[in-house]
């Protein structure tokens, strides 16, 4: 699959998640985002990002709601922060799956020869939180093989030298990598460009057409994309909006992509 | 080719960082003729309509302090609950006491517009939302919990209520001839340092006689309606006409017999798409369960 496609389907679910707070809408999105997920995951250390994201979203979630009780404590302001803090952690699941389903550096090699530097400072950055994870998981198991403890806070300075050691390994093999494929140096590989397929393209469209759909929905203030809290009222749902919310599912039912993307 | 991947490519960059400032620009360029910044204000009672062209005190207020403008600007008689951050009443129509729902089903309705007679129902409160130059904000009387069901305000445009002849209306005189006088003369700029463009600076407004910002409304002494007297009157007036000392229009609301229409069939929609919503997840859900199993006990990891 076109990391293009996966770009603008990604943008466009993350538009959609930002007009609304309407807890249908946003476990509806959160659904899609799991059933993507699940059909087009490539199988290696960034397909535990959803996972990871998934947690952080909950985490967000948690605290934005808990910074409600510093200030007026009621049903409708405790609603209104949860719904918001859900918003923030409908976002990250849909970042997770976008870092699950596609390789961060296709995604780098799409950007035009002028953008490619902050491209890549940011395919590095967005995914080094996965990245340290994974490398933490590797570490502890090295660790328990040898009949280490690895609990506790008194084995983190045994953690952390070997997590920043493979860190710094990784990234000087990543430049040198990047450099033997021509990266900085103004020409490029023409190696296996990336092609659209024909359900690339369809799923562009519908993430697309989603997007739209939620924008005309929140600059006309229909569809109730807001549900008030203030006073609290029980959320509504509009099979329209659903349907289109389940238009970004598309990529789920396209046949899986390869593992090498 | 290239320059147009590199233009597709920095459009996709760009577009989450210009939704909102597209969302912003729409009302905000209604504005733009006046040199001050203002933002419109609609209070709706039931009965009858009032607008007010209120001056602004810092390039961005809450909901709540906008009424509070309205108050020390035009002698808007208003009452908050809930710590301040709640409307209980408006132009003497409201509960009275610490709970603005006192009144329920009937309560303070809270509207955004979008500058050009189309309103959206306003899902959080007051005082977390945030007016600049040229928005409208909408406050209807009546019953109903959310957009659908609650009459909105009638539909006018940002130039109804700011008109664009007159870029920075003065402020009229104080209606009840009281201790706002101050308030008026000043404008914009004398409330700028004691309000600071928060609803929680609520203690010491300068404007103090015209209403009691009650951030402990069961202490407040009922101050507002003493100097706006002749505010309440007009209400009970009913006269639909323009009041040439206050600038205010002053007209009759045709959309509060809408209310009563609305109400009946929205009960029948929610549990719909509701429980549709619920369908669709569950089964996404399921979906996405059933395709990890398969590839797990494929061993596709």
């Amino acid at each position: 699959m076109h990391p293009a496609a996966w770009l603008v389907w990604a943008t466009c679910a993350g538009l959609v998640t930002f007009t609304t707070t309407d807890p249908f809408y946003l476990s509806m999105i959160v659904a899609v985002a799991w059933f993507v997920y699940a059909a087009q995951r490539i199988p290696g250390p960034m397909a535990r990002s959803f996972r990871v994201f998934a947690i952080a979203g909950l985490v967000t979630m948690a605290v934005r709601t808990a910074l409600v009780f510093f200030g007026t404590v009621d049903a409708s302001s405790v609603a209104f922060a949860a719904l918001e803090g859900a918003r923030l952690a409908t976002l990250l699941v849909v970042f997770g799956t976008f870092n699950a389903v596609t390789d961060p550096f296709g995604v780098v090699r799409l950007a035009p020869r002028r953008f490619h530097e902050p491209a890549l400072a940011a395919a590095l950055a967005l995914s080094i939180a996965p990245r340290t994870i994974a490398m933490v998981g590797q570490v502890r198991e090295a660790q328990r093989m040898r009949g280490l403890r690895t609990a506790g806070w008194r084995t983190l300075p045994a953690l952390a030298v070997p997590v920043l050691e493979t860190g710094m390994d990784e990234a000087v093999t990543l430049a040198e990598s990047m450099d033997a494929r021509g990266h900085g140096r103004g020409r490029r590989s023409r190696y296996r460009p990336a092609r659209w397929s024909t359900g690339a393209v369809v799923m562009t469209v519908c993430a697309l057409v989603a997007a739209a759909v939620f924008m005309v929905a929140a600059f006309t203030g229909r569809g109730g994309l807001h549900p008030s809290t203030f006073p609290l009222t029980w959320p509504d749902a509009e099979p329209v909006l659903l349907a289109t919310i389940a238009l970004l599912a598309v990529p789920g039912v396209l046949p899986r992509q390869k593992a090498d993307g | 080719m290239r320059r147009l991947r590199t233009l597709t490519f920095g459009l996709i960059l760009a577009l989450p960082a210009l939704a909102p400032a597209v969302a912003g620009s729409a009302p905000a360029c209604a504005a733009e003729a006046s040199g001050a910044s203002h933002a419109a204000l609609v209070v709706n009672t039931g009965s009858q309509t009032t607008t007010y062209c209120v001056a602004l005190d810092a390039s961005s207020v809450t909901g709540i302090h906008l009424v509070q403008l309205a108050g020390s600007q035009f002698g808007l008689q208003y009452q908050l609950g809930f710590g301040g951050q709640a409307v209980c009443q408006l132009a003497g129509v409201g509960a009275s006491g610490g709970d603005c729902f006192g009144s329920y089903p009937d309560f303070w309705g809270y509207w955004h517009g979008n500058g050009s007679g189309g309103w959206s129902w306003a899902g959080s409160g007051a005082g977390s939302a945030s007016i600049g130059d040229g928005d409208m904000e909408g406050w209807v009387w009546g019953s109903g919990d959310s957009g659908t069901t609650h009459a909105a305000p009638p539909a006018l445009g940002f130039n109804d209520v700011c008109k664009d002849s007159t870029p920075s209306p003065t402020p009229p005189p104080s209606p009840g001839g009281g201790g706002d006088g101050d308030g008026n003369g000043g404008g914009a700029g004398g409330h700028g340092d004691g309000n600071g463009g928060t609803a929680g600076g609520t203690g010491s407004g300068p404007a103090g006689a015209t209403s009691t910002p009650g951030t402990d409304a069961s202490a407040s002494p009922h101050g507002p309606s003493g100097p706006n007297g002749s505010h309440g009157d007009d209400a009970k007036d009913r006269s639909p006409q323009v009041d040439p000392s206050t600038g205010e229009v002053v007209e009759a609301s045709p959309v509060t017999a809408l209310a009563a229409g609305v109400a009946d069939d929205a009960g029948g929609g929610p549990p719909m798409g509701a429980l549709l919503a619920l369908v669709a997840v569950a089964a996404l859900g399921a979906g996405g369960w059933f395709l990890r199993r398969r590839q797990i006990s494929r061993g596709g990891g």
